[in-house]
């Protein structure tokens, strides 16, 4: 007898239906664990580089860190400061001198003390251990214990943003002992709320945490297990989700509806801002750039809401100014300084005498076809000419300092004002390369910087002022949009896509 | 047979060679943003500058070529930049996952398209059209689009598997077998469909030719003229077939890791090439050219060992 192709397909069939019941049987069983509300299992978009805390980052990547590190200061959900391994600071009257108290009652993971000598030791590394942030620290000349329990921070220059790097990356307080070995590269030595679990920790795939004994604030402890599984894939985080695999993650407008089927709950931040840089504000490149009412004729362009409505799916706000809701440095104003207005566009262009003639070239960054076609089709209605070009994504941010690009679409974080200022706007900021300033924004600027408490508020003067000269063309800002199950309540973060993990608890 | 091997192998050390040198190159042209990538948006040149030195970024590309291959020699293929995790450990915890995947998906590749080949070959008819219209799908149908919709109906609506990987240290067999069968299905397809095809054309022609009517003629039975000598003459066609759907499946099995957040070569490739994390790459791409090599050298072992006519060529 022949072997015939019914033989052959049943022996298919036999072995595929003995892996179907195989594993039917298994996935009930791995279904139970994540029902207890004691666990929490979180869609990661990024795997951590380094577990040493000079490492961190912000934003989305800080999280992870807050389980294994406390931070001196806790940043509440709504932006507000409050103490944490810090009970008590206090700057001097020139704000150039940072007086912070410790919690005496800490201890680290591997058993060393937390102390003043301790916090020393965490600023000091991170000053010099050319981590993504190091930036932070920047201002601070040198740190100096005072007595065991009291610190003080000498700057060189005010930094209204130093509290806030208080409770982000700069803030991390790792245990001495440990600082500096390769060991906390792997595997994180801190004072938080959760150890890691070496043996269940695989890079690219997951990190376990479990809930540390005697935790000296309970509030903030409020899991069993902490597990943070690396989905770098937008389809692979939804399917994750709505299979019941994590508990809450990130996703964007398109896979938001599929989790929205699925009955899962949506937390909505917003956190960038679109639009474009008008980088060449002095017109060494683009000449026409220089002219301030070709820049603000850019502006009037824009039919900001229909972009929204179609481009993202209704997730964001319209709006002309780069600063954030949070920031302080927001006005209602400002908010539509640029209505959507062709004419007057096309007025402002005769009127700086470039009726025609007006080229723009934007490079290209995958993701933003779609922003961009808009983008060329709004200018060219009103005469503007848009070349797009390519960009090479990993040598965009040297491209950008170094002068290759005059005009820029992209997508930029809405932090603190002293942030922003020194991202986009200040001479020294990255997203300033020409360096465009004048006497009258510099002393906008100097008022920020040496205005303590006051930091936003004088910040709006900065706001107005390039939104006036027009120095950007903002579009709209973006909802992150964070979604989670019913087993967990999720608190949104100001200014984070994904909430610090104190913000998540077991649903009751 | 030694000096076949020998010869091969040499040959293989030659490439090796040529696509380092190649491949460093081409990163080359990127590596003036490393510092900026790695110290962010704020850093000074100051500081930037400290991180190039740290780096070697400051020597002559051919200093740091040296500099690698000589580490490489000794087996050091360096630390990431990026991760600090040495490129050696990186490359021995990842490959266990991807090629797991990858020879399961051969076997079983080389086992179903073999049958199906020859069923259609020797049955031809309706057994012959479906099979035919099976690969003209299966080849159209790329690996991700087919693992999304097994992940949607399996795993999302059935339940019956994970939807993505529950692979971990101390997790048991069924957690490897449940996690790697949805990604090794998704392999497999265009595999079979293909490897099929070329095994039924193959069967086909054998079967024409004078020696089987010979053998038939003298009262050898069907079974063993077939499974005997028409198998053995087809074999170096679809082993051909097989290796080349191997070599192929070193870069779909990127874009399917992804999919199932598998932690095998594919994060690692994909998220070393997006950063120009050069020591991460070069090992990669090292792997990857090496594994190329060897499958091509037990290719032509086997035909010769299958086929004693391609032994004396």
């Amino acid at each position: 007898m022949k072997l015939g192709p019914k033989a052959a397909a049943a022996a298919i069939l036999v072995s595929a239906g003995l892996a179907l019941t195989a594993c039917g049987g298994a996935a009930g069983g791995t279904g139970t664990a994540a029902a207890k509300t004691t666990t929490l299992t979180l869609g990661a978009v990024s795997e951590i580089r380094s577990w040493d805390p000079a490492q961190a980052h912000v934003g989305h990547a800080l999280q992870p860190y807050q389980a294994a590190y406390d931070s001196l200061l806790l940043r509440q959900p709504d932006g507000k400061l409050s103490p944490m391994l810090a009970t008590e600071w206090k700057y001097n009257d020139a704000n150039t001198k940072l007086t912070v108290d410790l919690r005496t009652d800490v201890t680290f993971s591997d058993g060393a003390k937390f102390d003043a000598e301790a916090a020393k030791a965490n600023l000091d590394h991170f000053k010099k251990a050319n981590g993504p942030q190091m930036a932070q620290l920047t201002a601070v000349s040198d740190v100096a214990v005072v007595d065991a329990d009291t610190i003080e921070l000498n700057l060189t220059t005010p930094d209204p943003s130093l509290e806030f790097y208080l409770s982000q990356a700069a803030g991390l307080m790792g245990s001495p002992k440990a600082l500096g070995t390769e060991a906390i590269k792997t595997e994180p030595v801190g004072s938080g709320p959760y150890v890691m679990d070496k043996a269940a920790t695989v890079k690219d795939s997951q990190s376990v945490f479990t809930a540390r004994k005697d935790y000296w604030n309970k509030d903030l402890q409020k899991f069993q297990k902490v597990t943070f599984k690396t989905l770098i894939d937008l389809t692979a985080r939804t399917n994750a989700l709505v299979s019941g695999q994590i508990d809450a993650t990130l996703l964007d407008p398109k896979t938001g509806k599929q989790a929205e089927g699925a009955k899962m709950k949506l937390v909505a931040t917003e956190v960038d801002w679109q639009g474009l840089l008008l980088l060449d504000r002095d017109g060494t490149k683009n000449p026409a750039l220089a002219n301030v009412k070709v820049r603000q004729a850019i502006n009037y362009a824009f039919d900001r809401k229909t972009i929204v409505e179609q481009v993202l799916l209704g997730q964001g706000t319209p709006t002309s100014q780069p600063f954030g809701k949070a920031s302080g440095a927001w006005t209602e104003e400002l908010e539509n300084y640029y209505s959507y207005d062709p004419a007057k566009a096309k007025a402002l262009l005769k009127e700086a005498g470039y009726e025609t003639g007006v080229v723009l070239d934007i490079p290209s960054v995958p993701g933003w076809e779609t922003q961009l076609a808009v983008i060329k089709q709004q200018l060219a209605d009103v005469g503007i000419t848009v070349n797009i070009g390519a960009a090479i994504t990993n040598t965009f941010t040297s491209d950008v300092a170094a002068q290759k690009f005059t005009t820029m679409f992209f997508s930029l974080f809405q932090g603190e004002p002293w942030v922003a200022t020194n991202q986009i706007i200040s001479t020294k900021a990255l997203y300033n390369p020409f360096k465009n300033t004048t006497p009258e924004l510099q002393a906008k600027i100097d008022a920020v910087e040496k205005g303590g408490k006051d930091a936003g508020k004088l910040a709006q003067e900065v706001n107005k002022y390039v939104v006036e000269q027009a120095w950007f063309a903002p579009m709209f800002r973006v909802n992150q949009m964070y979604y989670h199950n019913a087993k967990v309540t999720v608190e949104p973060q100001v200014q984070q896509a994904v909430p610090s993990i104190y913000n998540y608890s077991p649903a009751k | 047979m030694i000096t076949f091997i020998l010869k091969r192998l040499g040959s293989g050390l030659v490439v090796l060679f040529a696509v380092s040198i190649l491949v460093f190159s081409l990163l080359y042209v990127s590596s003036g943003s490393i510092a900026r990538n790695i110290l962010g948006d704020q850093a000074t040149p100051d500081q930037l500058a400290v991180k190039e030195a740290e780096l070697g970024l400051d020597q002559p590309i051919i200093t740091r070529y040296f500099s690698w291959l000589a580490g490489a020699l000794q087996g050091d293929l360096g630390t990431s930049w990026f991760t600090s995790e040495p490129v050696a450990h990186a490359l021995a915890t990842r490959i266990p996952v991807t090629m797991t995947m990858v020879i399961a998906a051969m076997l079983l590749i080389s086992i179903i398209a073999t049958l199906i080949g020859v069923a259609a070959a020797v049955k031809r008819g309706w057994v012959d059209r479906v099979v035919q219209i099976g690969a003209i799908i299966g080849d159209s149908v790329p690996g991700f689009v087919i693992g999304i919709i097994l992940v949607t109906i399996l795993a999302i609506q059935m339940g019956l598997f994970p939807a993505t990987s529950t692979i971990s240290p101390g997790v048991g067999a069924d957690a490897w077998v449940l996690s790697l069968t949805l990604p090794v299905i998704a392999l497999l397809i265009n595999g079979v469909t293909g490897g099929a095809q070329q095994i039924r054309s193959a069967v086909i022609k054998q079967l024409e030719r004078d020696y089987v009517r010979t053998l038939r003629s003298r009262g050898i039975g069907e079974r063993e003229v077939l499974f005997k000598h028409v198998l053995r003459s087809a074999a170096p066609a679809g082993l051909t077939v097989l290796s080349l759907q191997l070599i192929g499946m070193l870069g779909g099995v990127v874009i399917i890791e992804q999919i199932f957040a598998l932690p095998g070569m594919g994060p690692l490739a994909v998220a070393a090439t997006s950063q120009s994390d050069q020591p991460v790459v070069m090992g990669v791409v090292m792997y990857t050219v090496a594994v190329v090599i060897v499958v091509n050298l037990i290719v032509d072992l086997l035909n010769g060992w299958l086929n004693p006519k391609v032994r004396a060529s």
